[in-house]
C-alpha cells in the first residue's frame, strides 16, 4: 500500500489510459479491417467474408492469428536494423496522438494546451517510417514507394496545417478540449466548409489511402514500400495505417463536427463518446467508399493537385477567416 | 469508302517487279511478287509509298534447287502487305542465298523489326542492317538453334508446295498460269 | 527482379515483369529509367513460347484445332474461326448457312467477353478495384451460355471443318437474348463508374498517342488502330462468313490516345450486341456441318485467311504440300504488331503512363509468344 501512495495519481491515470488506448487501437484495427472488407465486397457486388463466424465477424481475428504465426522473413541484403525498426516506427508514434484526443467531456488522457500541434507533428513522423522501411528493404520497388511517400507527405502537410489553422484562428487556442467546447452552439463545419473538405482530402493523402495510395500502388510497384515485409511487420504497418486514418477522422470530428456534442444522453460527460465515435466512423465509412470507387491518380497529378489547388485554396480560406475574425 | 477499288499490279510492274495477279478466293491475296535479294528494299519502299501496312514476314524451308544449289540455301522469306482503305493483299517472296543474309526493311517498316528477329530465330536468316539481331522468342543463350528448319527427309522442293500451272479451261477463274516462286 | 546497374548518377534499369500485376501475362519489359521517367522500354518476349507453328507442321490439320484456342485464350473462338475458314478455303469446302450464323453469334459473344475482361483488367491497373468485378459478373453469363453448347469456358474447340460441332437449341437462343437485354441495361453503370470518372479521364487523356503513320509502319490493327481514326475492320473490309448480311458500324476515335482506344472498345460491345441480335433474328434452319472427308488433303500451294479477333487482324498463312499435314503454318497475331511499337511510343514517359498505355493496348502475351 505504501508504494502505491507514493506514485502520483497522474501517472497511474496515464498508464491506465495508455493501456486502454492500445487495446482500443487493436480493436479499432480489427473493426476497420472487417468494415473495409465488407464494404469493399458490397461495392463490388459480392458479400465479402462470410465463412468465419456468422457473416465473417471473426475473419480479422483469424487473420491476426495467421499473421502472428508467420515467419519473419528478413531478406538477404537488407540493412537489418532499419528493416526491423521500420514497422515499429510506423506503429508507435500513432499511439501518442490518441492520448490528447477528447473522446468525451471527461474521457481524455491528457489535455495538452498544444494538443493540435502535437497531433500534426506525430503525423509527420509516420512518413519517416515509410522512408526507413523502403530504404532498408534494399529493393528498387520499395525505394520507389518510399520516395513517392515522402514527396506526397510533404506536399499534403501544408494544406492540412492551413485548414486547421483556420479553425484555430476562430478559437484562439490549440487545445482540443477547448475547441470542442467552442462548438456548443454551432459546429465549425458550417462556418468553415472549405477547410473541412480540404482537410479530409489532404488527410486521405497523408495516410496513403486511395485514390492517393501511390506508395503502395499494387499494379505498378507490386506493393511499394512494404513489398518485403511479411507477417507481423506487415500487420504493424497496417495497424499504423488504420490508426492514422482514425486520427485523421477524429481530428476532423473534433475540429469540424462538434466532437462529442450531440443530443442529450444520461451520464453525458462519459457517454458523449458514443456521438464522437459515430461521427468518426461515419467519416471512416466515407473514406473506405472512396477507396473502392476511384482509380489512382498519377504522381505528378497528385503533386499538382496539392500545390496548385489545395494550397492556394486553403491560404485564401485562412486569409478570409483572419479578416472576418478581426472584424 | 465509295472509292473505286484500284488494282496495284501496274504500280509494281512499273517499278520493275515480277508481279502476277492471283485468284483471291482461292489464295487469300491479290498480287504475288517474286523478288530478288536486291529488290527487297525497293519493294518495301514501294509498298510504303503506296500506303500498305506490313502484315507479317515469315520463313519457309524447302529443298534447294539442284541447279542452283550453290546459290540457294533452300530458305524462302515471305512478306505480306495489305491496305487499310481497300482490300488488297500482296505477297512478296524471295529466295535466301547461301550466305543466309538478306537486307532488312526495318528502317522503312519498323514493325518488320520483330518479324525479322523471329524469322532469324526460327530459320537462321540474318537480316543485314537490322539494329538488334538478338533472339526474340527463343532463348538468348542458344542463338544457333533453329527449330523450324526441316530434316532432310521431310524437305520438299518449291514446286511441290506451290500452286500448279493452271490448265487453260480453268482460266475463266481469273487465275493466271503461274509457278509460285 | 532485383538487378540494378547505375550508369549515370540518376539512371537505372528496372525490370517490369515477368511476374507483374500489370503486364497481362508473362512479359518482361526492361526499363531504363531516370527518376520516374522511362527512357527506353524494351520488351523481352519468349517466356510462354510453345512453338505452335512447329506443332502445326507436325500433325494433321484437324489436330491443330485445340492449339488455336490456346494462343489467345481470352478470345478463342475467332482463332478457331480463322483456322477452320483457312482450311475450308484451301480445300474448297462449302459451309452451311446455319453453321455460319452460329459461328458469328458465338464469335461475337466471345468478343464481348474479351472486351469486358479487358475493361476490368485495365481499370485494375489504374487502381480502381471495382469495375473488374462488375465486368466479370457480366462475363459469367456469357461463359455460361457458351459452356452450354461448346462444353468449355475458356479455350473453345467448337468449330469443325465444314461447320460447328453441336447445334444450338432454344435455351441458348433465349439465354442469349436475355443477356443482350441485360447488358444493354448495365451500360449506365459502367458509364457512371468509369467513363465519366474524372480521375480515369485524367489518367487516359492525351496519353500514348498513336499517329496513323506510326500504325501503318508497325502494322497495328484492331481497336488500337481504330482509336487513331482509321476505320479498318476485317469484318467490313475483307468480309468473311456471313458478316456482309449484318448492319453494324465501326467505331473510330480521333486522336489515338488511351481514352480513344477505351471508347472504341466500349462502343464495339454495343455493335457486337447488334450483330448478335440480327443473327438471332435471321437464323436459318438447316444442317450444321457439311460432309467433309476424314482426312483432308491440302493441295499444294499457299493460302491466307484473315479474321477480326478482339485485338485486331488475325491472319493464318498455310503452305500445303498434298498431304493432310500443313507444310508451313504461320499465325500472324494482332498483339505482336501492337506491342512492337512500345519502344517508340514509350520513350520519355512516366511509369504510370506506361502502365496505362500497356493496358489500353489490350495485350495477351501468350498470343504474342505463341
Amino acid at each position: 500500500m505504501d508504494t502505491i501512495s507514493i506514485l502520483p495519481p497522474e501517472l497511474i491515470r496515464m498508464v491506465i489510459a495508455a493501456i486502454i488506448i492500445i487495446s482500443f487501437l487493436f480493436l479499432n484495427a480489427i473493426m476497420m479491417g472487417y468494415a473495409e472488407r465488407k464494404i469493399a465486397g458490397h461495392v463490388q457486388r459480392r458479400p465479402g467474408p462470410m465463412e468465419v463466424g456468422s457473416h465473417g465477424i471473426l475473419q480479422m481475428v483469424v487473420d491476426g492469428v495467421k499473421l502472428v504465426g508467420k515467419e519473419l522473413l528478413i531478406p538477404f541484403n537488407v540493412d537489418r536494423t532499419l528493416f526491423r525498426v521500420a514497422p515499429l516506427l510506423s506503429f508507435t508514434p500513432v499511439i501518442l496522438p490518441l492520448l490528447v484526443i477528447p473522446f468525451s467531456e471527461k474521457l481524455q488522457a491528457r489535455d495538452l494546451n498544444l494538443g493540435l500541434l502535437f497531433i500534426v507533428t506525430m503525423g509527420s513522423v509516420n512518413v519517416m517510417a515509410l522512408l526507413v522501411g523502403g530504404w532498408g528493404s534494399n529493393n528498387k520497388y520499395s525505394m520507389f514507394g518510399a520516395m513517392r511517400a515522402v514527396a506526397q507527405a510533404i506536399a499534403y502537410e501544408i494544406p492540412i496545417l492551413l485548414s486547421l489553422l483556420a479553425v484555430v484562428l476562430m478559437c484562439n487556442t490549440f487545445s482540443l478540449k477547448e475547441i470542442v467546447g467552442a462548438q456548443q452552439n454551432i459546429w465549425f463545419v458550417f462556418l468553415q466548409p472549405v477547410a473541412f473538405i480540404i482537410y479530409v482530402v489532404a488527410g486521405l493523402a497523408e495516410t496513403n489511402r486511395a485514390p492517393f495510395d501511390l506508395p503502395e500502388a499494387e499494379s505498378e510497384l507490386t506493393a511499394g514500400f512494404h513489398t518485403e515485409y511479411s507477417g507481423m511487420g506487415f500487420s504493424l504497418f497496417f495497424i499504423g495505417e488504420y490508426t492514422n486514418m482514425f486520427i485523421v477522422a477524429s481530428v476532423a470530428t473534433v475540429l469540424f463536427l462538434g466532437g462529442w456534442h450531440g443530443p442529450h444522453l444520461p451520464y453525458g460527460e462519459y457517454l458523449g463518446v458514443v456521438w464522437f465515435l459515430l461521427k468518426v466512423y461515419f467519416l471512416l465509412f466515407l473514406m473506405i467508399m472512396v477507396r473502392w470507387t476511384y482509380p489512382r491518380v498519377r504522381f505528378d497529378q497528385l503533386l499538382n493537385f496539392a500545390w496548385k489547388y489545395l494550397v492556394p485554396f486553403s491560404l485564401v480560406n485562412l486569409l478570409i477567416t483572419a479578416v472576418v475574425v478581426k472584424l | 469508302m465509295a472509292k473505286k477499288p484500284k488494282d496495284y499490279k501496274e504500280d509494281f510492274l512499273h517499278q520493275g517487279f515480277d508481279a502476277n495477279r492471283t485468284d483471291y478466293n482461292r489464295r487469300g491475296y491479290h498480287l504475288e511478287v517474286a523478288l530478288n535479294v536486291n529488290q527487297v528494299r525497293k519493294f518495301a519502299q514501294t509498298a510504303y509509298d503506296l500506303g500498305f501496312y506490313i502484315v507479317f514476314i515469315a520463313g519457309l524451308h524447302v529443298r534447294p534447287d539442284e541447279e542452283q544449289d550453290k546459290r540457294n540455301s533452300g530458305l524462302e522469306v515471305v512478306y505480306q502487305f495489305s491496305r487499310y482503305d481497300q482490300l488488297y493483299r500482296i505477297k512478296g517472296c524471295v529466295s535466301v542465298p547461301n550466305t543466309h543474309k538478306i537486307p532488312s526493311i526495318s528502317d522503312i517498316y519498323q514493325g518488320a523489326d520483330w518479324h525479322e528477329r523471329e524469322t532469324r530465330d526460327f530459320y537462321g536468316v540474318v537480316f543485314d542492317g537490322h539494329p538488334n539481331m538478338k533472339p526474340l522468342l527463343l532463348a538468348e543463350e542458344d542463338p544457333d538453334f533453329h527449330p523450324l528448319l526441316k530434316e532432310e527427309e521431310k524437305l520438299k522442293s518449291l514446286d511441290e508446295v506451290s500452286w500448279p500451272s493452271e490448265i487453260p479451261e480453268a482460266a475463266k477463274k481469273e487465275a493466271e498460269p503461274e509457278t509460285g516462286r | 527482379m532485383l538487378e540494378s546497374e547505375y550508369q549515370e548518377h540518376n539512371r537505372f534499369f528496372l525490370n517490369m515483369g515477368p511476374q507483374h500485376p500489370s503486364t497481362h501475362g508473362v512479359l518482361l519489359i526492361v526499363l531504363e529509367m531516370e527518376g520516374e521517367y522511362v527512357l527506353d522500354p524494351q520488351p523481352v518476349l519468349g517466356f510462354i513460347h510453345r512453338m505452335h507453328e512447329k506443332m502445326g507442321e507436325s500433325r494433321p490439320c484437324q489436330s491443330f484445332m485445340p492449339n488455336t484456342a490456346r494462343m489467345d485464350y481470352v478470345c478463342a473462338l475467332p482463332y478457331n474461326h480463322g483456322y477452320v475458314s483457312l482450311i475450308e478455303r484451301k480445300a474448297e469446302i462449302e459451309v452451311p448457312k446455319r453453321a455460319e450464323y452460329i459461328r458469328v453469334i458465338t464469335s461475337e459473344l466471345n468478343r464481348i467477353a474479351s472486351h469486358l475482361l479487358w475493361l476490368g483488367a485495365y481499370l485494375l491497373d489504374l487502381g480502381a478495384f471495382t469495375p473488374i468485378l462488375y465486368g466479370f459478373d457480366d462475363r459469367e453469363h456469357i461463359l455460361d451460355i457458351l459452356e452450354s453448347i461448346t462444353g468449355s469456358r475458356l479455350t473453345y474447340c467448337y468449330y469443325r471443318f465444314g461447320g460447328v460441332y453441336q447445334d444450338i437449341d432454344d435455351t441458348f437462343i433465349a439465354a442469349t437474348r436475355a443477356f443482350v437485354k441485360r447488358l444493354r441495361k448495365r451500360y449506365s453503370i459502367y458509364e457512371k463508374l468509369v467513363t465519366k470518372n474524372i480521375i480515369f479521364i485524367k489518367r487516359t487523356e492525351n496519353i500514348g498517342i498513336v499517329s496513323p503513320d506510326m500504325a501503318l509502319r508497325y502494322g497495328m490493327t484492331g481497336p488500337n488502330l481504330r482509336g487513331s481514326g482509321i476505320a479498318y475492320d476485317v469484318r467490313k473490309n475483307e468480309p468473311y462468313s456471313v458478316y456482309p448480311e449484318f448492319d453494324f458500324e465501326i467505331p473510330v476515335g480521333e486522336q489515338g490516345d488511351c481514352l480513344d482506344r477505351y471508347m472504341v472498345r466500349v462502343k464495339e460491345i454495343e455493335q457486337s450486341l447488334r450483330i448478335i441480335e440480327q443473327a438471332l433474328d435471321q437464323l436459318p434452319d438447316g444442317p450444321i456441318r457439311a460432309k467433309v472427308p476424314k482426312n483432308i488433303k491440302l493441295t499444294p500451294g499457299d493460302c491466307n485467311f484473315a479474321v477480326e479477333a478482339a485485338r485486331g487482324e488475325l491472319s493464318y498463312y498455310l503452305v500445303g504440300d498434298g498431304t493432310s499435314t500443313p507444310y508451313r503454318l504461320k499465325v500472324r497475331v494482332p498483339s505482336y504488331s501492337n506491342l512492337s511499337c512500345l519502344p517508340e511510343l514509350g520513350r520519355g514517359i512516366l511509369l504510370p503512363d506506361l502502365v496505362s498505355i500497356l493496358g489500353s493496348f489490350d495485350l495477351v502475351i501468350p498470343e504474342i509468344d505463341r
